[in-house]
């Protein structure tokens, strides 16, 4: 019995109860509003019946819960009660069926955007480690460019934007360098400290086996310095993504960016929301994939 | 033969300019297939006599031979094991040991070195521990992976660092009798320098016992421990010669203290 009154399936119940009030907007019906729910029910559900920690399920349903009150307040103060603006605030199911329909498009900004993202932080995870795995190790190289870094590293990447438009022939290659010089930082700076804190023990041991220069850096040193390197690529990724959205605003013709922007100018914001709303989808499920790695290749931390 | 000698072999580190001497004056020779224990109070230079003889510093006076040859640094004919585990914590057991063998032996096969590999690890008990990282192991196991490593790459001389420092009592004698093994396998018998806090330990283990005094940190007394080998512990402990040897080397090593303490070195 408890377990079926959780907050997560009361949720359910009292948003079912909500679509039987008579609605004072009529821009949309019950439909899309309850496909949005009888979804995230069904997630909910498979999460219960896969999960087998309880500290798991406990929070998916309270996750889910927490869902269900702000979509069921969203639908009471817009299609039930109307007291919120209809342009500025437009219902759930709008919300939902927009979704839909401008899927293709979305998928493709995905696509578009996720090429200039890729390509500016490959490029900035292939520059940055390499050079601050050899500079790190090599102390009077360190000692000269650690006070640089200091200097050029907090200038706030945005204010590169304007200039590398102007110098740079396409909004491609110019977002792209953007990208990667706002990534190359974090990642940068974040290896060269991990390389340098690496315990001198473990730089000892390694050199009482006599290990050979590359086998030192290849094999001890970037594993060393390797917890370092994946949390200043976390940063660097939000980083990436935060100046990808922004150079789409600002110049691109494409892109989720771009979505969010043109709609914006035509004062569409169901499809902002919508925009937004998927971009944050996207966050997450990058952010998931870079979790899982990050659990990989630090399998031997406990 | 004589396999290592240090003549007047100093160190001092820098701190902020000045020098801070560690070890001085020191002149030690140690045979071909010695076990040779290093005690001493804390601070004496123990460990920086260690990492001279590995080659990880240089001394600033005096010099070192191995084989009548100065030693220019590390080299494959020196294992060395730390008083703290020295493992990779990204590596698991086995691939720690592959690693170490791999350094020695660049032209073996993968296969080899593995079949190797795991035979060292079972001579010290964790065969099933292979594919375990360092930080799922417990401090006894870790020290027996860096033993296992330190035989497997076959060094001709091996320094050891307190290796058994951390660990309790039972896996203290566990381990001393996995190192008298691998050391007395049958084959040549390799050289050890063995730095222990541990009176009974440098007795049951050591051909020669070196005492160290701190400030200067320099060896002050070489006491030979002429028990027969292999040494039944048991039947050692309860001796009368046993206890004779064991009294003197408190005494040598509690002297050094109560002198200081005496000559008010030590603030009371
Ligand atoms: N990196 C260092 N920089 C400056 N002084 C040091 C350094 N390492 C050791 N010393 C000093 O050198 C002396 C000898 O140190 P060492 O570590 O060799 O002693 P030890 O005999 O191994 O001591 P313990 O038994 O505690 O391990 C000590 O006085 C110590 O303070
Ligand atoms: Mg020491």
């Amino acid at each position: 019995m408890k377990k079926l009154f959780n907050l997560a399936n009361i949720g359910f119940l009292l948003l079912l109860l909500l679509e039987i009030i008579p609605s004072r907007r009529n821009d949309t019906g019950p439909f899309f509003l309850l496909v949005l729910v009888v979804s995230i029910q069904v997630l909910y559900l498979l999460i219960l019946a896969v999960s087998g920690d309880d500290d798991k399920r406990t929070a998916a349903g309270d996750i889910t819960a927490i869902i269900y009150a702000l979509i069921f307040s969203w639908e009471l103060f817009t299609t039930k009660l109307d007291i919120l603006d209809q342009m500025l605030f437009p219902a759930p199911g709008i919300i939902v069926s927009l979704f839909i329909t401008d899927l293709p498009v979305l998928l493709k900004g995905f696509a578009d955007s996720m090429e200039l993202l890729l390509a500016g932080y490959l490029l900035a995870l292939a520059f940055a480690i390499p050079l601050a795995l050899v500079i790190g190790w090599r102390k009077r190289l360190y000692n000269a460019v650690n006070p640089l870094t200091k200097v050029l590293g907090p200038i706030p990447p945005i204010v590169y934007i304007p200039y590398a438009i102007g110098l740079l022939p396409t909004f491609m290659i110019s977002s792209i360098f953007i990208i990667f010089v706002g990534a190359f930082w974090p990642i940068f700076i974040n290896t060269l400290n991990g390389v340098f804190n690496i315990e001198k023990r473990i730089i000892d041991s390694a050199k009482a086996l006599n290990v050979s220069e590359k086998t030192m850096l290849f094999e001890i040193i970037l594993p060393g310095a390797l917890p370092a390197i994946i949390s200043g690529s976390t940063i660097g990724l939000v980083l990436a993504f935060i100046l990808l959205t922004a150079a789409e605003m600002i110049g691109a013709t494409s892109g989720l960016g771009w979505y969010v922007k043109y709609f914006s100018d035509f004062a569409d914001y169901s499809r902002v929301i919508v925009g937004i709303i998927f971009i944050g989808m996207v966050v997450t499920a990058i952010t998931y994939v870079f979790n899982k790695i990050e659990v990989y290749l630090l399998r031997w931390r406990n | 033969m004589t396999k290592i000698r240090l003549e007047n072999v100093s160190y001092a580190y820098e701190d902020r300019g000045a020098a801070l001497p560690a070890v001085e004056g020191i002149n030690i020779s140690v045979h071909e297939g010695e076990f040779v224990s290093i005690i001493g109070p804390s601070g004496c230079g123990k460990s920086t006599l260690l990492s001279l003889l590995a080659g990880l510093s240089f001394p600033s006076a005096g010099c070192i031979f191995i084989d009548g040859q100065v030693i220019k640094g590390t080299g494959p004919d020196r294992g060395l094991v730390f008083q703290h585990y020295s493992l990779f914590p990204w590596m698991t057991a086995r691939q720690n040991i592959v690693f170490g063998i791999r350094q020695v032996k660049k032209s073996t096969g993968k296969k080899t070195i593995e079949k190797i590999a795991d035979e060292y690890l079972g001579l010290v008990g964790l065969r099933d521990f292979a594919h375990k990282y360092p930080l799922q192991l417990s401090g006894g196991m870790q020290q027996r992976v860096a033993i296992a490593r330190a035989f497997a790459m076959n060094p001709r001389v091996l320094l050891m660092d307190e290796p058994f420092g951390a660990l309790d009592a039972k896996n203290r004698v566990v381990l001393q009798e996995v190192l008298l093994k691998l050391w007395d396998n049958g084959s040549e018998k390799k050289t050890v320098i063995f730095v222990t806090h541990d009176i009974d330990e440098a007795v049951l283990l050591s051909d020669r016992i070196m005492v160290m005094s701190a400030r200067p940190g320099t060896v002050v007394r070489e006491v030979p421990v002429e028990f027969a080998r292999p040494r039944d512990r048991a039947a050692l402990i309860g001796s009368e010669e046993y206890a004779g040897l064991r009294n003197k080397m408190v005494s040598l090593f509690y002297d050094d203290v109560l002198q200081k303490i005496g000559g008010s070195e030590v603030a009371l």
